[in-house]
């Protein structure tokens, strides 16, 4: 286990605080509109608190897959069918009453849908214990493998299962979240609050298991299975809680997406769905908490720059060329910062420091170490 | 219990007693549903057909992963600019007899993708060469968005017309032997399949780039220290699946229309297919494909769950997975470490 | 080492603009006619002496330009293009007190995904202060954006054909906001049921696509066929790109009468093909999916004998000339063929109409109306005001009850002769 000095030791902390300062400056300007500024007057339009919502939203999903990709090192190509039930979940005891006339009176009561993530969760993460058991025996491109398997199964199923899934135009008429009867968590600028303080519990959470003994277990077993084994760590035992954990993630990201687009249709939940989260695991950094928003971010902004800017550098061109370009910023950045955007920027910053005190004509020889943030 | 059910013959034990079970699932169906012998004989032709295009797409992810241990799933789209481009240059108003003119389509869009292929490992894989697995598959998939927006722009959403190959018509010459409906195309791809088989194996048994191939695929460094460049078997392996997808794609474009996005679905099957493999043989991968294909077509055929045709093929994989992790045929047993 | 890669992807990059630059169509040459159903964009004599410049009106426009609707959404946002141009020719709409504005379409490509859409619709609710908006090709995106529209109070004109984007099923309560510009599948489904009564057929085998139009079209149609009194003997799903059709044994075995099919090409082409090759003899219908050239062109010989409920704005030029919509399907035509180069695309007319709606609407509002009172009369211009009203569908008539306007009446029947769509007349059936 390498021994991170300086910056790199303290990275998830920074870029956290960094971040969640980002987060409710941003809120607090739309919500209290000082001086008449709108969120909108910062980015010139182009970035939307929906976007942010959808950013908070899939950032709770990639910190539980950066925990099971990053640290225990299992590939995951299905993680959207574990979002997938989390949202059919939430949708299917939400709309009982109004679709189904089932319990009426307690299924339209303000705390049901709550009940209802709860209930998600709970589903989902019984779904991840049962079938990790069996698949968590396989290795590389064979889990891979199979969580892919496991997603196209899911998304199958939320496609075909007619009067209880909605068939392919899915279950709309979800109702918003609310405390009470008074108050709701709506408009968007509300929701926005929950959201991140989800998204952010789920990364205090995830900061805890890293630094726990299961934390320490999971690297053990990322770096050398072989010797985890042979020190006593129980590897079969701690895959399957780390799967179990990042379904239960997924699984409330999945609610709150429900509530929030206030209709679930099967298209999210697919394999190309799976492979963009692992896409912004990769490029937010998989070994790091904190990566994932920043991954997640990097997305979202990217491809609403392309869709604001596209047209100026060349004339008449439409979606298609957006993604073109998206396509090559994906691989540029893959090619330029394998390990992912938060540790390019760690790596970026140690080299700024470098430089300096080599400037300084300091004879310290410094080491930029990057890799496995504590 | 498990520590029985892990041993090699409670495994066979199962397997067989799982493959009893299936066939005479299947045959009750059949018999419940009025579908007769010939019914399972048109299924399974097809499925035969449906699986030499799996199977072609699967020996390009074999030979690319073998070699330099990437999963490309730009493999789709190369079959799919394959079908494009064939079709395209044949549109072309060129002074040429038509059967001339489709060979030279056909000639000329697999020299094309193939050097799509090579510009993709160049440019693509090759910078980041040293990088994790997961770095080289989004490479990949950065890859294959962009060229499916490109072929997007180039051919619109409109699908294209290949003719084929027997009459040079865009409607196939079909055959009806004992009341089954062949189409003339269908013995192409089958020709096509073996000899592309037979091709690689000859190339990887008897010829010295195959061996030093098999070699870089088997040990990396000690490939490299016998004098065998892996920055070039890694741009051959690339050329070839790109070869292979082309000429998957121009033999499969009379039956399928081709269309800017069928790439998608015959990667995901194709991978499928190299999975069973063991993602290292050859002929695993030839195996695997037909047997996806055979398999999807009968289930979905005598069950009536045509819209779970794809889970069908999943579920096999998965089965595969859990029965027999090193695929079908080939690949060392893969313990404990993955490196 | 990284400089190869940079200049490798340079030259890919510049390759694929280059390419792109190439298939970008050249600017749009102004449509010569104006359409019919259009009112002419600039009032005849101005009674101000110089015109007053108003505020600008924007129209939110974004079909599935990417993604598994595309075959949809080019040709829609093709047609915004022309009807940009045409706007832009003319200088915009002039209000009944004079003023004239500009109109501006924000053209977004929603990649067949409810999320994007979703998201894009607020953005030009919130951001862009559109007055209306026309998007979503595909049902579950349009049921994606109808949330938002409803919410946000702001009219939107789908162009995706399920009635339950306008109408909840199970209540009954038309979404006030809501409207459709799409022919539904319910009118297809009872043309079938006299076809097939006219045919004396008994047994149905139902073939659809795997996306939530084909299984619209399959519920539709197995409900009103079944209500009629014909006997469901198969049903199939099938993927658009599915190359092996294990339906079609299925479909021998049933012994059906005639077969229905409900998708878009080439899938419906592959199925058609697909059975008309094992079993010559039987007949095949399908959907409105299907009421373009290139249903044809991708089939081929086996297309034949194929019959389909169409409007007639695909053989435009042999409607007759007392025929009311007969200038709207001219100017549609003309416009969109010159435009594009290619055959006139059924689903582009859904845009048509859609942003011919919201245009004539804004012409009757005057100077000075909040962004609220915009978008509040723009919505009960269209409910209250598009009464026997040529479009390329047909002569809507939108009512409070009815969002969508149109009934079966809309349609021609056309069968598939000499790689050709041709009437095909009740008479003769």
């Amino acid at each position: 286990m390498s021994e991170e000095k300086g910056w790199a030791k303290h990275s998830n902390i920074v870029g956290i605080v960094a971040f969640a300062t980002l987060v409710v400056a941003l809120g607090l300007v739309e919500t209290f509109q000082p001086f008449g500024f709108r969120f909108r007057d910062f980015t010139g339009g182009m970035v939307t608190f929906d976007t942010l919502i959808r950013i908070g939203i899939l950032t709770i999903v990639v910190v539980g897959l950066n925990l099971l990709m990053g640290y225990a090192g299992q590939i995951s190509l299905g993680q959207a069918a574990f979002y997938g039930v989390g949202a059919y979940v939430s949708a299917i005891m939400s709309t009982l009453a109004s679709r189904h006339e089932v319990l009426p009176g307690i299924s339209d009561a303000w705390w049901w849908p709550w009940l209802a993530i709860l209930v998600a969760m709970l589903v989902t993460g019984a779904f991840a214990y049962a079938i990790g058991r069996p698949i968590l025996r396989l290795r590389g491109n064979y889990l891979a493998m199979a969580t892919l398997g496991l997603g196209v199964v899911m998304y199958t199923i939320f496609r075909e299962g007619g009067g209880i899934t909605g068939g392919h135009d899915g279950l709309a008429g979800i109702p918003r979240l609310s405390i009470g009867e008074s108050f709701a968590f709506w408009p968007v600028e509300r929701y926005y609050w929950l959201v991140w303080a989800a998204a952010f519990a789920v990364i205090i959470i995830g900061l805890n298991v890293i630094n726990s003994r299961v934390g320490r277990g999971l690297r053990a077993i990322h770096t050398s299975e072989l010797a985890a084994n042979t020190m006593g760590v129980d590897t079969d035992k701690y895959r399957v809680q780390v799967l179990v954990l990042s379904a239960m993630m997924a699984s409330l990201a999945g609610s709150l997406y429900a509530h929030f687009q206030a209709i679930v249709s099967p298209g999210p939940f697919g394999f190309v769905a799976s492979v963009e989260l692992v896409c912004m695991s990769a490029v937010g950094g998989m070994a790091s908490v904190w990566g994932a928003a920043l991954g997640v971010s990097f997305f979202f902004v990217i491809k609403e720059v392309l869709r604001a800017r596209m047209h100026q550098l060349l004339r008449g061109a439409g979606g298609e060329h957006e993604l073109i370009a998206y396509g090559i910023i994906l691989v540029l950045v893959m090619i330029f910062v394998p390990e992912g955007l938060s540790f390019g920027g760690i790596k970026a910053l140690s080299w700024l420091r470098n430089l300096a005190v080599f400037r300084r004509g300091d004879g310290r020889e410094i080491e930029a170490r990057t890799g496995q943030a504590g | 219990m498990q520590r029985y059910l892990g041993t090699k013959s409670a495994k066979m034990a199962l397997t067989v007693a799982a493959a009893i079970l299936l066939v005479a699932i299947i045959a009750l169906l059949g018999y419940r549903n009025n579908y007769g012998p010939k019914a399972f004989a048109q299924w399974t032709m097809d499925g035969i057909r449906g699986g030499s295009i799996y199977a072609l797409v699967g020996l390009g992810f074999v030979i690319i992963h073998s070699v330099t241990g990437v999963i490309n799933f730009a493999q789709g789209e190369f079959v799919m600019l394959g079908a494009m481009l064939c079709a395209s240059i044949f549109e072309l108003d060129l002074p040429l007899p038509p059967a001339v003119k489709l060979v030279v389509a056909i000639v000329a869009s697999v020299i094309i993708v193939t050097l799509v292929g090579i510009l993709l490992e160049r440019g693509a894989i090759y910078p980041a060469r040293g990088a994790g697995v997961v770095t080289l598959i989004i490479i990949t998939i950065g890859a294959t968005i962009a060229i499916r927006a490109t072929a997007l722009i180039i051919w619109g959403t409109r699908a294209k017309i290949v003719p084929a190959f027997t009459n040079l018509h865009q409607n196939d010459l079909i055959f009806r032997p004992f009341g089954l409906t062949l189409g003339a195309q269908s013995l192409w791809i089958w020709g096509t399949v073996a000899l592309v088989l037979c091709a690689l194996l000859y190339f990887f048994e008897r010829t010295i780039m195959g061996k030093a191939l098999r070699a870089c695929a088997v040990n990396r460094r000690a490939a490299e220290l016998m004098g065998i460049n892996p920055s070039r078997m890694s741009l051959l392996s690339f050329a070839m699946a790109a070869a292979l997808g082309a000429i998957g794609g121009v033999v499969f474009g009379p039956v399928i229309r081709p269309q800017y996005d069928m790439g998608l679905v015959f990667g995901l099957k194709g991978f499928v297919a190299a999975i069973m493999a063991g993602m290292v043989s050859p002929l695993g991968a030839v195996l695997g494909g037909l047997i996806t294909g055979v398999a999807e077509n009968v289930g979905a055929g005598v069950t009536g769950l045509y819209g779970y045709k794809d889970l069908i093929a999943f579920v096999i994989l998965i089965l595969v997975l859990l029965l027999r992790p090193q695929g079908l045929i080939g690949g060392e047993e893969r313990g404990v470490e993955q490196s | 080492m990284k400089k190869i890669a940079l200049a490798a992807l340079t030259i890919f990059a510049l390759l694929a603009v280059t390419i792109s630059a190439c298939g970008t169509p050249a600017p749009p040459p102004t449509p010569t006619s104006p359409p019919a159903a259009a009112p002419t964009p600039v009032a005849e004599a101005t009674p101000i002496p110089e015109p007053v410049i108003g505020t600008t009106y924007k129209i939110g426009f974004a079909p599935a330009v990417t993604g598994g609707g595309s075959f949809l959404g080019v040709p829609e946002r093709n047609v915004a293009e022309i009807i940009q141009a045409s706007l832009d020719e003319a200088g915009g709409v002039t209000g009944p007190d004079g003023v004239i504005h500009e109109v501006e379409l924000i053209v977004g490509d929603t990649e067949s995904n409810p999320d994007v859409a979703a998201s894009l619709a607020r953005r030009y609710i919130d951001e862009d202060e559109v007055v209306a908006l026309v998007m979503g090709s595909l049902t579950p995106i349009s049921l994606a954006i109808s949330a938002v529209a409803m919410e946000a109070e702001v009219p939107y004109v789908s162009m995706a054909s399920a009635g339950v984007i306008v109408k909840n099923p199970d209540t009954g309560e038309v979404y006030h906001w809501v409207f459709k510009s799409p022919q539904g599948n319910l009118e297809v489904a009872q043309w079938q049921v006299e076809r097939l009564t006219a045919m004396g057929a008994e047994k149905v085998c139902y073939m659809y696509e795997n996306t939530g139009y084909g299984k619209d079209c399959f519920n539709n149609s197995s409900a009103q066929l079944t209500a009629a009194g014909f006997e469901n003997v198969f049903e199939g799903s099938f993927e658009r790109t599915d190359s092996e059709f294990p339906q079609v044994p299925g479909i021998e075995a049933a012994g059906c009468d005639v077969v229905i099919i409900g998708a878009i090409p080439p899938g419906a082409a592959n199925a058609h093909v697909a059975i008309r090759t094992a079993l010559p003899e039987l007949p095949i219908m399908h959907g409105h999916g299907v009421c373009v050239a290139d249903f044809i062109t991708v089939g081929g010989e086996p297309m034949e004998g194929a019959e389909m409920p169409c409007s007639a704005v695909i053989i435009a030029e042999d409607v007759p000339a007392d025929d009311p919509q007969k200038e709207v399907f001219m100017g549609f035509k003309s416009a969109y063929e010159e435009y594009t180069g290619e055959p006139v695309s059924t689903f582009g007319g859904h845009g048509w109409d859609a942003l011919y709606w919201v245009v004539e609407a804004l012409e009757t509002l005057p100077e000075g109306l909040s962004l609220a009172e915009q978008r509040s009369a723009i919505r009960d211009y269209i409910e209250t005001n598009i009464v026997d009203w040529p479009g390329t569908a047909g002569i809507f008539t939108l009512s409070p009850e009815d969002h969508a306007g149109l009934d079966y009446t809309s349609f021609t029947w056309f069968i598939v002769e000499d790689q050709k769509f041709v009437p095909f007349p009740q008479e003769d059936w």
